[in-house]
């Protein structure tokens, strides 16, 4: 055995590391020609971060124990409360061979086999895309949320915080009862009175005012229209702290109607993303995603789609983009209109040129002077132009909703001037039910409850209290309101200040319709009943508008059905009787009927001409930004959420002002000191992130923290921003100029992951560590002038496999054998495929100490790298989970054997086995593994995780780990085994592609193809052998059964 | 003197301690094995329900009450509307049957005592075994012919067969020697995630 091992090391030295070592300078300049670097601290080699590649273990880690706040009892006493308990429970027991019960069902619903899932359709109503769901229960209960491959937008998928949002549903904080001051009341009760004060409300012509979210149900508007008849003095405001508004009105100026059609970006060879994060946070992410990654598709034989981005913050589209151009994003609008003098003016794109009302306007601005005063590169600049050029009708221009209705309008003229409202859908675009409340409304409203003319507000399911703007003042303002009524599922700062509070079911308790865009509609049906005593809110509506019907859980259902019969069947024209279509629509989730959408209008160029400028400054600009995990605060009780990395900057449990290198060394600060920010008369103190790639002077704030009432989980989580909102706002309600920051004492430490489980530890290979071929890049040119260039280098590298080293078993894999690869073409780095496996497989919530000591137990970590320089960096996003090495070296470091090989090429971990000594993650080069240091269930904020009904959630295929286990990806073998119990039944071959992985299941992109490596029919195969693919670390020769496809960067010159 | 009390210690007494201490450690490791795995295990139900009578009598296939048993993991214990199939009018006048409507009637589920078990950290899977052609005698033994064993209606079924990952193992390593009926039958799966994950 010692032999072998050291053979193995040498042949590690004679083939791989030291030939390397010999000329590292040469691979270095000639092979892989980029360094990567994931934070300052690893730039500018920080001594911690020497520590944290040195060690597997930090110093925090491996702390002992605090003393001071463990128990002070005795060890006698501890012994004798052990013995007597002990004797007690001897006594207790009469027999010590029972194993309890088995209880049957009483009446067992048909289509329920136990231990078999059923999946229903319903819809999320997280943000405004009601996305279509699927829901899989086991024996009842929800256990996990995925898209509904029937809905023509989602298509199967859904994001992170649809994937968590099942956890919302088994909140042990969930409201369980109607409160009226605090104390408990009855339904009756409440509604009668409720009712009294509605109608006194209505007699006295007092304002009743329902304050909701977009309302995007066909239903709902229903009711609302007809409780304003039975309550003639009630108004209806809707509002959304991330809404399209100034895109809206832009269209409404530009072509004259407020609906957007939707976008054939799997059409584009060219898109320009102006400060607009498609891909990331705005809405209709997932459908965005699936497009683009469809022209990223290195199986396809379609060109490669070019993606800019202009931006200020950094965001995902940004680091996704193949040229990223850094911006302040006041300047953006000057950009687009450069942009435009050069094609209408210049290269006389269009029948535009022709138009002097568009022309006049576009003459007094110049490219070149501008690329001179914001020192941008000329030569990407006049590659774009000749891309938008070479395109026309095949590209598309999109600005982000945070930019004001003059870029938007430039934006539409510029898509126009090209020709690429070809790519606008024929087919399909956005329905708006009820238009958002403007300002100026929720304004009225304010002045009116001042004054005392609003009898009742009505929270229906919203949280303004939390969200609007202090101008309004608005907890102010409800003081002087007789009657305030919250429905809402858990506490919060609204329901705080109100009279009555009313809790509402969860959306997996409710039923409901939704219209977002033309050709379908969406249906969203109760997967369990109500765990508590909770109605839906749209009942409770329903129930106030006539009190004479009994309340009961079917009145919602009874209610939509028949809107569905009179109002929506005929439309459909189904030739099935009403109720079995009805059935039918349900069962789908979605109904899809032929509708045409209106053809856009002519694009008017007075709205052009006549908008007036957004102006440039040299100012701070703030930029309040959405967030793939709170939303707006409304998921700030979701651990899984909170806990999940921010994409880009990996941070977790917390918000921060984010800062440019050099914004933050001119005011003095680094991460983690405090910074006040100041607009005009509104102030919030925030810890700073200096984040590279930052345009400078932008400060970037993610709304959703720093909620007050959150529960357990979520109150005083982060800063909250929204205090900075103002009501009337010079540019848009989240972008600011002319804003102040100064330093300020104090610092807050920001828990960041992302220096976590680095992989390099030899210090002989000190200068060649980070070019280890981790990340393998090329561009699209390299590829398609010689596609092998990937593989030509790796020569050079003295890849070639080795001979099986002896000390570990031999195996065959003659019968199936399992390999995921990822393309990381496609994969944008969005972390749906993280909390998709936090559901599936049991994960704990740790919190954010024990991430900031390096615990956190995500069994994939979505590594993103820099390389480049700080002010305009480069990223890479790499998802790392358990490799499968063929030859593992986790496991002939195991003393107990406990993590094993199997015939099927997996590396297993048995738990029951696992005695804790950490050996095997010491061991493994990837740092996949994750070690329960407590049982994180039970010392995360007082076991909220252990209290009723968390415990509902918990897929009950995998094990619930305890303290003291390693534990690591499985590739989802509880699904392997499923397909091989399904194989065994049907009488045949196991077939790889039947298995889907959590992460794979949840991609949007279709980055990760999971399957049977020994299938040369399969498409993991086909990936496997494509020329592209690499594996991490190859030179370590451990065989991983994780294949990476090579990001090719769309970009013209080879990339430095 | 003391040398020969010292060697007589050594020489005889040690043995003989020895000895005694060995023997009884096997006899009683022995004669407890079915003790220890749970053989004969035998809990009081709350009905006296007759494994005999209807799988063994009257040759009612197992499968027409443990539903699960081909398709799930779990072979899944009847509901009492299965029981009331036939006993909504089959002896409706017998006390134990009238227990049993009474449950049915008042909605309650009826909370049979767990027989047999596997930690909670092996995932059995009935389903390929069964589908694999074993039969559900070869593990739960002859259960049509299980009734009231020890005179007590109420304890009609028993757990025959240990239940350990040796006894696990032993058929998954020597499935033809175990079931030489079955010749298409694979050697069971030996690694770990077969069962643990």
């Amino acid at each position: 055995m010692d032999k072998g091992k050291l053979n193995i090391s040498n042949m590690i030295i004679e083939n791989g590391p030291e030939a390397k070592r010999e000329d590292s300078e040469d691979l270095v300049e000639q092979a892989l020609n980029k360094t990567y670097w994931r934070s300052f601290k690893e730039l500018y080699n920080d001594p911690d971060f020497k520590d944290a590649v040195k060690y597997e273990f930090t110093k925090e880690s491996e702390e002992k124990p605090d003393l001071s706040k463990l128990s002070g009892i005795s060890r006698r006493r501890f012994l004798a409360l052990m013995s007597a308990s002990a004797a007690l429970a001897a006594a207790g027991c009469s027999n010590y061979k029972d194993k309890g019960l088995v209880i049957a069902y009483n009446q067992k619903p048909e289509e329920v086999v136990l231990g078999l899932p059923n999946y229903y359709a319903s819809a999320c109503t997280g943000c405004g895309s009601a996305c279509g769901i699927l829901v899989k229960t086991r024996e009842g209960r929800p256990i996990k949320i995925d898209g509904n491959p029937d809905h023509p937008v989602s298509k199967g998928k859904i994001c992170t915080k649809g994937q968590a949002s099942i956890m919302n549903l088994y909140n042990p904080e969930r409201l369980r009862e109607p409160m009226f001051n605090k104390l408990q009341t009855s339904w009756d009760e409440a509604n009668k009175n409720i009712v009294n004060e509605l109608k006194s409300a209505s007699s006295s012509g007092k304002e009743i005012a329902i304050i909701t979210h977009s309302v995007l149900s066909p239903s709902l508007k229903k009711l609302l229209d007809e409780f304003k008849v039975t309550y003639p003095t009630a108004k209806i405001y809707s509002y959304e702290v991330f809404n399209d508004t100034p895109k809206q009105n832009a269209w409404f100026k530009s072509y004259g109607k407020r609906t957007i059609p939707a976008l054939q970006l799997d059409k584009a060879k060219v898109i320009l993303a102006l400060e607009s994060d498609f891909l990331g946070n705005e809405l209709n992410q997932i459908e965005n995603t699936r497009l683009y990654s469809q022209t990223r598709d290195v199986m396809s034989k379609n060109e490669f789609s070019r993606l800019y981005a202009v931006e200020g913050a950094v965001t995902l589209t940004g680091t996704n983009a193949d040229y990223r151009i850094r911006l302040r994003t006041d300047a953006i609008e000057e950009f687009v209109i450069c942009i435009l003098n050069e094609l209408v003016n210049r290269k006389k794109v269009s029948a535009f040129a022709a138009d002097s009302r568009v022309t006049s306007v576009l003459a007094s601005y110049n490219l070149n002077d501008f690329a001179a005063k914001y020192y941008l590169d000329l030569k990407s600049l006049n590659q774009l132009i000749e891309d938008l050029t070479k395109h026309q009708g095949e590209g598309i221009i999109l600005a982000g909703d945070k930019l004001p209705e003059s870029t938007h309008i430039a934006a539409n003229l510029l898509n126009e001037v090209l020709g690429n409202t070809k790519l606008y859908s024929s087919e399909s675009e956005n329905v708006e039910l009820m238009p958002l409340s403007t300002n100026d409304e929720l304004s009225a409203l304010d002045d009116n409850m001042q004054k005392g003319g609003v009898g009742v507000v009505i929270h229906f399911d919203t949280n303004p209290v939390f969200h609007f703007s202090p101008d309004y003042n608005y907890a102010e303002a409800l003081k002087k309101v007789h009657t305030v009524v919250t429905l809402t599922e858990e506490i919060s700062e609204s329901a705080e200040l109100s009279g009555y509070v009313l809790p509402i079911n969860d959306p997996l308790e409710s039923w409901g319709d939704f219209k977002t865009r033309t050709g379908f509609y969406s249906l969203q049906q109760p997967i369990i009943a109500p765990l508590y005593n909770t109605r839906q809110k749209e009942a409770i509506l329903l129930n106030w508008k006539d009190l004479e019907k009994p309340y009961n859980e079917k009145i919602y259902n009874d209610y939509i059905r028949e809107n569905w019969e009179k109002n929506l069947y005929p439309v459909f024209g189904s030739l099935a009787p009403f109720n079995k279509f009805w059935l039918t629509i349900l069962h789908d989730g979605v109904a899809l009927v032929n509708e045409k959408s209106e053809s856009a209008g002519t694009f008017s160029t007075g709205a052009f001409a006549e908008s007036s400028r957004m102006k440039a400054g040299s100012d701070f600009i703030v930029l309040l930004q959405n967030n793939n995990s709170v939303g707006d605060g409304r998921f700030a009780s979701n651990g899984w959420l909170q806990e999940l990395p921010n994409p880009i900057t990996k941070t977790v449990w917390d918000n921060y002002a984010a800062l440019s290198p050099q914004a933050a060394s001119e005011i003095g600060v680094n991460s983690n000191d405090l910074v006040e920010i100041t607009l005009g008369s509104k102030k919030q103190t925030l810890p700073v992130f200096v984040q590279p790639g930052l345009a400078d002077k932008v400060i970037e704030i993610s709304l959703g923290y720093g909620r007050t009432a959150a529960g357990a989980v979520g109150t005083g989580v982060g800063v909250n921003a929204n205090v900075l909102i103002s009501k009337a706002p010079a540019i848009t309600e989240r972008f600011y100029n002319n804003a102040q920051i100064t330093k300020v004492s104090g610092t807050y430490e920001i828990a960041s992951t992302q220096e976590h489980y680095p992989i390099d530890s030899d210090p002989l290979l000190k200068d060649i560590q980070y070019k280890r071929g981790i990340i393998r890049e090329g561009t699209y040119e390299e590829y398609k002038t010689n596609p092998k260039f990937l593989k030509e280098k790796e020569g050079r590298l003295n890849l070639q496999p080795i001979n099986k080293p002896p000390v570990y078993e031999s195996k065959d894999y003659t019968g199936y054998k399992w390999g995921m690869a990822i393309d990381l073409n496609k994969c944008t780095g969005c972390g749906a495929c993280i909390t998709a496996c936090n559901v599936e497989n049991n994960i704990p919530i740790v919190g954010k100490d024990q991430v900031i000591v390096n615990r956190e137990m995500m069994w994939i970590r979505l590594d993103r790298y820099y390389s480049g320089t700080p002010d305009a960096p480069k990223t890479s996003y790499q998802p790392m989970l358990c490799q499968h090495c063929d030859y593992a070296p986790c496991e002939n470091v195991c003393p107990v054997v406990a993590t094993t090989h199997s015939n099927d090429g997996l590396n297993a971990m048995a738990y029951n086995r696992c005695v804790g000594t950490r050996y095997c993650s010491n061991n493994c080069p990837y740092k996949v593994r994750r070690f329960n240091y407590f049982d994180f269930r039970d010392h995360f904020r007082d076991s909220i995780q252990y209290a009723e009904p968390l415990d509902l959630l918990a897929n009950p295929e995998v094990t619930v780990r305890s303290r003291g286990i390693m534990e690591k990806c499985t590739f989802c073998i509880q699904r392997i085994m499923k397909e091989r119990q399904d194989a065994i039944q049907e009488n045949r071959k196991v077939i790889g592609s039947n298995v889907k992985t959590a992460c794979q299941e949840a991609c949007p992109a279709y980055a990760i193809v999971f399957g049977d490596v020994n299938d040369k029919e399969s498409e993991i195969a086909k990936y496997r052998e494509h020329e592209l693919a690499y594996s991490v670390l190859e030179e370590i020769k451990v065989l991983p059964n994780v294949t990476y496809i090579a990001k090719l960067r769309n970009v013209l010159e080879e990339s430095k | 003197m003391k040398k020969f009390l010292l060697d007589y210690g050594i020489k005889v007494r040690l043995p003989i301690i020895l000895f005694v201490i060995i023997v009884s450690f096997a006899v009683t490791y022995y004669v407890s094995y079915a003790e220890r795995n749970g053989i004969g295990y035998q809990p009081e139900q709350p009905i006296a329900f007759s494994h005999k009578m209807h799988a063994g009598d009257m040759n009612i296939d197992c499968q027409y009450c443990h539903i699960g048993v081909e398709k799930s993991r779990v072979a899944s214990v009847p509901a009492v509307n299965v029981c009331m199939g036939c006993h909504a009018i089959s002896r409706a006048d017998k006390p134990e049957i009238q227990k049993l409507t009474q449950y049915y009637n008042e909605n309650k589920p009826l909370p049979w005592k767990r027989v047999h078990r596997v930690p909670d950290f092996a995932y059995f899977n009935h389903s390929v075994h069964v589908n694999k052609g074993l039969a559900c005698e070869d593990c739960h033994g002859e259960v049509q012919n299980m009734d009231t064993l020890r005179g007590n209606p109420f304890k009609s079924i028993g757990q025959v067969s240990s239940f350990t990952m040796g006894s696990c193992l032993d058929c998954h390593r020597n499935a033809h020697e175990k079931f030489p009926n079955l010749p298409n039958l694979n050697r069971g799966p030996e690694n770990c995630n077969a069962c643990h994950r």
